[in-house]
C-alpha cells in the first residue's frame, strides 16, 4: 500500500487524544481502539469534504463521539440512568481523595454516567476546548452542554465520595 | 448574588482555559472577596487538574498508530466530473459494442441469405483460369471439354468481379455450362458469398 503522509501525521498528533476519549465513553481498550481507528478512516474517506481544515481535531472528536452513538444504539447495552435534578447540593471532595483513586476507578466511575453526559464530561477534563467548542463537536447546544456537564461533575464528584467512603 | 449562586457557576471553571472566558469574569471578581469562596474554588480547580492528569496519563496500546496506518483504507477519489467521464465513456462503449454486433449481424445475415441477381459474362473452365488465365474463344474448347469433364465453371461479369456457377444443391450443372463455354451468356441465379468467395446457383441460362 502506498504511503499517504498526511494519514500517518493525522495518526502521531491526535492517536492518543481520540483513544483516551473512546475510552472514557466506552470504558474498553478494544472498543476505545476500534472507535480511534474507525474514526481516522473515516477521515481518509471524506478529507476532501472537510471544509475547515483547521478543525480536523474538533471534527474528528465529533466523528467519534458519532461513531460511539452509533455503535452504542446497534448493542443498547447500557441503561439510561438519568442525573437528578441540578439544584442538588455540591458535593465536597477534597484533592488527596482524588488523588487516592487511580484512572482506573476513574473511567469505572465515568460508565457510570448517562452517555449524554458522560461524552461532555469527559472532553472538559480530557481537552483543552472551550464550551463553545465542545459544544459545537457534540452538536448540542451550548447551555445544554454546560448544563450537562454540570450535572454529570456533581454525579462524578458524589461518586467518588461514595467510593472513598468505602474503601 | 449567593455563595451557593456562585459555586453552582463555578463548578465549570477550569482554572487557565476558562479565564478568558466573559461568564466566569465576574465570579471570579466576587471570589476574591468572598474568602470562603476563595479556598473552595482553589480545591475545585485543584480537584480538576488531577482528574484531569488522570484522564491524561492514560496510554494508548502499544502500537496502535502503527495498526491504524497499516490497516488504512485507499481512499476513493470523489472526483464526480471524472464518475461521469467514466460513466459516460462505458455508456459509449457499450453502445459500439451493440451497433457492431447488430451490424455483424446483419452482415451475416447478407452473406448467408442468397439474393436473386442477373450476371451477365462469360462462361468461365475455372481450374483453367485461375491457375493459367485462361478465357476467350482461344480457349474455348479446352474449356467445353474441361467442363463437361466436371471441372468447376464460372461466369466472368462485365465488372470483372467472377461467380462460381452452380446447380441445385446436390446436381451438376456442367453438361448445360459445358454448350456456353467461353461464350458470353446472362444466367439468373442465386448469388451468395463466403469467406470473400462469390457463387451464383444457377436457375436460367440466356444466351446473350
Amino acid at each position: 500500500m502506498p504511503a499517504d503522509p498526511e494519514f500517518e501525521k493525522l495518526v502521531k498528533l491526535y492517536y492518543r487524544d481520540l483513544y483516551r476519549f473512546g475510552l472514557s465513553l466506552t470504558g474498553s481498550e478494544a472498543d476505545a481502539c476500534d472507535l480511534t481507528q474507525e474514526t481516522f478512516y473515516v477521515w481518509a474517506n471524506k478529507r476532501d469534504q472537510i471544509k475547515n481544515p483547521a478543525k480536523v481535531k474538533s471534527w474528528l472528536f465529533t466523528t467519534l463521539h458519532r461513531q460511539f452513538l452509533q455503535t452504542r444504539r446497534h448493542r443498547a447495552r447500557f441503561k439510561h440512568e438519568p442525573i437528578d435534578d441540578a439544584s442538588q447540593d455540591l458535593p465536597h471532595v477534597a484533592t488527596d481523595c482524588v488523588d487516592r483513586v487511580d484512572a482506573q476507578t476513574l473511567l469505572t466511575l465515568l460508565a457510570q454516567l448517562d452517555e449524554n453526559h458522560r461524552a461532555p464530561l469527559v472532553l472538559y477534563y480530557l481537552e483543552d476546548l472551550s464550551y463553545n467548542e465542545i459544544a459545537e463537536t457534540l452538536a448540542v447546544p451550548l447551555g445544554t452542554v454546560q448544563s450537562r456537564i454540570g450535572r454529570a461533575k456533581i454525579k462524578l464528584l458524589q461518586l467518588l465520595n461514595e467510593t472513598n467512603a468505602a474503601k | 448574588m449567593t455563595t451557593k449562586e456562585a459555586k453552582e457557576k463555578l463548578l465549570l471553571y477550569r482554572g487557565s482555559i476558562d479565564d478568558s472566558d466573559p461568564q466566569f469574569r465576574a465570579l471570579l471578581e466576587y471570589a476574591k472577596g468572598d474568602p470562603e469562596l476563595g479556598r473552595w474554588l482553589q480545591e475545585q480547580t485543584e480537584c480538576y487538574d488531577t482528574i484531569r492528569a488522570k484522564l491524561r496519563g492514560i496510554e494508548a496500546p502499544p502500537g496502535l498508530p502503527e495498526r491504524i496506518v497499516h490497516r488504512r483504507p485507499i481512499p476513493f477519489p470523489r472526483d464526480w466530473w471524472r464518475l461521469v467521464q467514466l460513466a459516460a465513456a462505458i455508456l459509449i462503449c457499450a453502445t459500439v459494442t451493440a451497433l457492431l454486433m447488430k451490424w455483424s449481424e446483419r452482415r451475416y445475415r447478407l452473406v448467408a441469405g442468397a439474393q436473386e441477381i442477373l450476371v451477365t459474362g462469360e462462361v468461365l473452365d475455372m481450374t483453367c483460369y485461375i491457375a493459367s488465365n485462361l478465357s476467350g474463344p482461344n480457349h474455348a474448347e479446352c474449356a467445353r471439354i474441361c467442363i463437361r469433364k466436371g471441372s468447376p465453371a464460372g461466369i466472368k461479369a462485365q465488372d470483372g468481379k467472377v461467380y462460381l456457377l452452380a446447380g441445385e444443391p446436390g446436381q451438376s450443372i456442367n453438361t448445360e455450362l459445358a454448350e456456353y463455354a467461353a461464350q458470353v451468356v446472362t444466367i439468373k441465379g442465386k448469388r451468395s458469398v463466403r469467406d470473400g468467395f462469390a457463387q451464383l446457383q444457377v436457375e436460367e441460362i440466356r444466351k446473350f
